[in-house]
C-alpha cells in the first residue's frame, strides 16, 4: 500500500525525539495530557493562538518537514474532533455573551480542518489537502486516502498524520455517555479493572508516506475497517484479510492491539486474540496514552519502531511471545465498539512493490 | 442525484426555483437566535418533528443535520434505482461531508461539555461522524464509509473521494453528498467574521457585503461504468481537484493561488482546455474576498472566462453541503442545457471585468465546472460532463 519514510509522536509519553518507556507517566483522573515538544521555529505569538490540536500537529509535524530534503504533495489529516475546546469556548462565548459581537478566532479554530490547513500555512504547502472525520477510523481513513493518491502520483510523498486533544469538554460529555470510567484507576489497573469505559489520552502522531522503499522505516502492506458490534464479524474479518494478505506459514510476529480495559471491547479482543498463532507476541499501549478516535496512529508509529529496534519496548509487552526477527505486526483498534480496523506492517524488503 | 434546500424539498423543486428564477432567502423561523429577524437565511421552513416522522425515526439523539440527509439521500438512493441488496453491499461506499455535524445544538452541546450528570439524549450525536454512523444504519450502508471537513469546500471532496475508491477499484459505486443544518453555532462564527449580510447576498457585485448562510443536503450516487448500465445518467464526473491556497485561515489569497490549483486541476484531470467548458458554477458566496479572488483566478485560468453564475442566492451558503449542492445545480444545468441567473446582481466589481450571468440562459453545455473554496485554504474544483 505504501512505506513510511519518517515518523514522529507526541503522545503523553516520551515518544518525541528518543522514545524512552522505562518510567512511564501516568493519568491524572483517568486522563492523559499530552508531553508537549519544544516548539523550535515557531514564533510564540502563533503558538499561543493555537488551539491545543493543531499545536500538538504541528509539534509533530513541523520538525520532520523541515528535515526533509522535498516539500510533501499534501497533507491529509484525521481528526475525530479537531479543535474542540475552541469549540466549546466559542458555544460559552455566544450563551454568555447572549451571541453578542465574539471573536472569531476560537470559531475559525475550531473547525477540524483547521489542523491541515494550518500545517499547510505554515510550510506553504499549496497541494491536496483534506481532513478525514470518521471518527474512529478517521486516521485510517486519511491513511486509505494517501494510498490512493499514492496510485495516481507515483513518485509523490504525502503527509499523514491522525491527532486529538483531551479537553474538559470532550472528556466530560463522552464521560456521561459511559466511554470513561467512572473510577478513577491507575494506568497499571486498566485491562483488570473489569469495569465499562476507558481512559482518555491525545496526541499525534504523523508520517512521511510514499511508494519508494528507499530508506524507508517500514511497509504498509494492508488494511481493513469494518463497522459491527458482532465479535463474529471481527473475527472473520480478521480470517480473510490474513489469507487475502499472508504469506502461507508467514503469520504476524508481533500483535498490538487496541486493548482499552472497557470489558465491553473484550469479546471482539478476545476474538481476534484468538485466531493469533500460539507464539506471537502481544503489545498495548492505551495504558501509556490513554484512549481516543486518532490513538491508531500512535499505535502506528509504535509498530515502526518496534520494527526498526527489532524489539518490543518492555513496557508494551502484553505477552513475550517466541520472537526471533520481527518482520510482521498486525495492528487492530476498535474504538467504542463499533469501528475496527486492521492493519499489516512488514519490514522493508528492497524492491517490493508497495 | 438528490438534493433538499430552501430552494426545493427535492430536485424538482430545486430546478422550479432555479428556473423561476426564486430566492426563498428570509427570517429565521425553526430556532430562537438574536439573529433571526437582523439576517436573511436560507432555511428549510419544515421543523424537526415534521422530518422525524417523515424518516420513520422514533429514537432519540437524532439531529437536524442528520434528519435533513435522509430525504436528500432517499431520493438520490431512488433516482439510482438503488436496490436493497446494492445498499447492503460491501462495494457501495459512502462518502459523507459535514461540517456542522451534531453542532447545530448549540446550547445542548454547551450545557453537555460541562453538566456532571444527567446528560442529554445527543451526547453520541454531536461530532460530525455521528450524522454518518447514523445514516450507514438507516440505509444499512456496509461498505467503506467515510465522512469528509473541509470547511466549505467539505462534500465536493467527497465528491472526488468516492470518484477515487471507484477508479481504484475499492468501489463500484459511491453514494457522495454532504449536509449542513443552520446552527447557532456557524451564525455567530460567520457573524464574528464579518461576511454575513444583512440583506440578501450578491454574488460578484460591485455592492456585495457579505454571504447568507443556508441549510441543505445533497448526495450524488455514482457508479463505475458496469455498475451503471442501463440506468439514466445525469452526467459524468470527468475531472476533479484539491488543492490549498496556503494563504490565511478564512481568506482568500488576492491572487487566488488555491482556486486557480483547483480549477487547472481538474481540467488537467479531465483532459480538457479552458476553452471546453461551457459554463462555471461558481463558488461565489457574495464575500467581498472571495468573489474577486474567484474572479481573478477564473481570470488566469482561462483568460476569456466562460459564462458563470453563483446559485448561492437560490439556497444560501450552505457550507459543507454547497459543494454537493452546486454539483447537483450543475448536474442539472448540463441536464437542462440552461445555466442560471446569479440572483440580486446589478453592477459589475469596479476591479474586475467579469460579469455573472443575470438571466437564465439556454446554451449548449458538454463540460461544466462546479468551484468550492473553504476556511483553511481547502479549493476543490469538479468538471462535469454531458454523458
Amino acid at each position: 500500500m505504501l512505506y513510511i519514510l519518517q515518523a514522529t509522536c507526541v503522545s503523553p509519553q516520551p515518544t518525541y525525539g528518543l522514545p524512552d518507556f522505562s518510567s512511564p507517566r501516568h493519568p491524572v483522573a483517568n486522563r492523559f495530557h499530552a508531553l508537549e515538544p519544544d516548539y523550535q521555529g515557531i514564533p510564540t505569538g502563533i503558538l499561543r493562538r493555537m488551539g491545543k490540536a493543531i499545536r500538538l500537529a504541528v509539534g509533530a509535524a513541523l520538525p520532520m518537514l523541515k528535515a526533509f530534503p522535498t516539500m510533501p504533495e499534501g497533507i491529509i489529516i484525521g481528526t475525530g474532533n479537531g479543535g474542540m475546546e475552541d469549540s466549546i469556548r466559542f458555544l460559552d462565548q455566544i450563551i454568555a455573551y447572549d451571541e453578542g459581537m465574539l471573536t472569531p478566532s476560537d470559531f475559525v479554530q475550531s473547525t477540524t480542518n483547521a489542523i491541515a490547513a494550518q500545517l499547510g500555512l505554515l510550510t506553504g504547502n499549496k497541494g491536496y489537502n483534506s481532513t478525514h472525520v470518521q471518527r474512529g477510523l478517521a486516521f485510517e481513513h486519511a491513511l486509505l486516502d494517501a494510498g490512493l493518491l499514492l496510485r495516481e502520483n507515483k513518485s509523490a510523498v504525502y503527509l499523514v498524520g491522525g491527532v486529538d486533544e483531551i479537553s474538559a469538554s470532550n472528556f466530560n460529555i463522552d464521560l456521561l455517555a459511559g466511554w470513561f470510567k467512572q473510577e478513577i484507576i491507575d494506568a497499571a489497573d486498566l485491562y483488570t479493572s473489569g469495569t465499562p469505559g476507558t481512559i482518555a489520552g491525545e496526541g499525534a502522531a504523523m508520517f512521511l508516506v510514499s511508494l519508494n522503499p528507499e530508506g524507508a522505516m517500514a511497509h504498509v502492506t494492508a488494511m481493513e475497517l469494518l463497522h459491527t458490534e458482532d465479535p463474529g464479524v471481527v473475527a472473520c474479518t480478521l480470517q480473510s484479510f490474513l489469507e487475502k494478505n499472508g504469506n502461507p506459514g508467514e503469520p504476524p510476529d508481533v500483535f498490538i492491539s487496541g486493548e482499552n480495559g472497557d470489558i465491553r471491547n473484550q469479546p471482539c479482543l478476545e476474538a481476534v486474540e484468538a485466531m493469533l498463532p500460539a507464539d506471537a507476541a502481544i503489545a498495548r499501549y492505551k495504558h501509556l496514552v490513554g484512549d481516543y478516535a486518532t490513538v491508531s496512529a500512535v499505535a502506528l508509529w509504535l509498530g515502526t519502531l518496534i520494527l526498526q529496534q527489532q524489539a518490543i519496548p518492555g513496557a508494551l509487552v502484553k505477552k513475550r511471545g517466541n520472537l526471533s526477527t520481527i518482520s510482521r505486526i498486525l495492528l487492530y483498534n476498535n474504538y467504542k465498539n463499533f469501528q475496527h480496523s486492521f492493519l499489516l506492517l512488514e519490514n522493508v524488503v528492497a524492491g517490493s512493490p508497495a | 442525484m438528490g438534493i433538499i434546500s430552501a430552494a426545493g424539498k427535492d430536485l424538482s423543486g430545486n430546478l422550479l426555483s432555479l428556473q423561476q428564477g426564486r430566492s426563498a432567502i428570509g427570517p429565521l423561523q425553526n430556532f430562537p437566535s438574536r439573529y433571526a429577524d437582523r439576517l436573511p437565511f436560507g432555511e428549510i421552513k419544515i421543523s424537526n418533528e415534521t422530518l422525524r416522522r417523515q424518516a420513520g425515526i422514533t429514537e432519540p439523539g437524532v439531529t437536524r443535520t442528520t434528519l435533513l440527509a435522509i430525504p436528500a439521500m432517499k431520493e438520490a438512493i431512488s433516482n439510482a434505482r438503488l436496490s436493497e441488496a446494492d445498499l447492503r453491499s460491501p462495494r457501495t461506499a459512502f462518502i459523507n461531508a459535514t461540517t456542522v455535524g451534531g453542532m447545530c445544538l448549540t446550547d445542548e452541546l454547551a450545557k453537555d461539555a460541562h453538566r456532571k450528570e444527567n446528560g442529554s439524549e445527543y451526547l453520541s450525536s454531536y461530532d460530525c461522524a455521528s450524522v454518518t454512523l447514523f445514516l450507514m444504519k438507516y440505509f444499512g450502508l456496509t461498505g467503506i464509509s467515510d465522512t469528509l471537513n473541509t470547511a466549505c469546500s467539505s462534500s465536493a471532496n467527497a465528491i472526488l473521494q468516492g470518484a477515487r475508491l471507484i477508479r481504484h477499484g475499492l468501489a463500484d459505486r459511491a453514494i457522495v453528498g454532504g449536509v449542513d443544518s443552520l446552527a447557532k453555532f456557524t451564525i455567530n462564527g460567520f457573524n464574528a467574521l464579518h461576511i454575513l449580510s444583512a440583506e440578501k447576498s450578491r454574488p460578484f457585485d460591485a455592492g456585495r457585503n457579505g454571504l447568507n448562510l443556508g441549510e441543505a443536503a445533497a448526495f450524488l450516487v455514482m457508479e463505475n461504468v458496469t455498475a451503471a448500465a442501463g440506468k439514466k445518467c445525469f452526467a459524468a464526473l470527468s475531472g476533479y481537484c484539491n488543492a490549498n491556497d496556503a494563504y490565511h485561515p478564512s481568506s482568500l489569497s488576492d491572487t487566488g493561488d488555491g482556486p486557480v490549483l483547483a480549477m487547472e486541476g481538474a481540467l488537467k484531470s479531465a483532459g480538457l482546455a479552458p476553452g471546453d467548458i461551457q459554463y462555471i458554477n461558481a463558488h461565489g458566496t457574495g464575500t467581498e474576498n472571495n468573489d474577486l479572488a474567484e474572479s481573478r483566478a477564473m481570470e488566469r485560468v482561462f483568460g476569456t472566462v466562460p459564462l458563470f453564475s453563483s446559485t448561492k442566492p437560490y439556497t444560501g451558503h450552505t457550507l459543507g453541503a454547497a459543494g454537493a449542492v452546486e454539483a447537483v445545480f450543475s448536474m442539472l444545468s448540463i441536464g437542462q442545457q440552461e445555466a442560471y441567473a446569479t440572483l440580486n446582481f446589478t453592477t459589475p466589481m469596479p476591479d474586475s471585468t467579469l460579469v455573472p450571468l443575470t438571466r437564465n440562459t439556454r446554451v449548449p453545455m458538454q463540460h461544466v465546472m462546479s468551484n468550492s473554496f473553504g476556511f483553511g485554504g481547502n479549493c476543490s474544483a469538479l468538471v462535469f460532463s454531458a454523458c
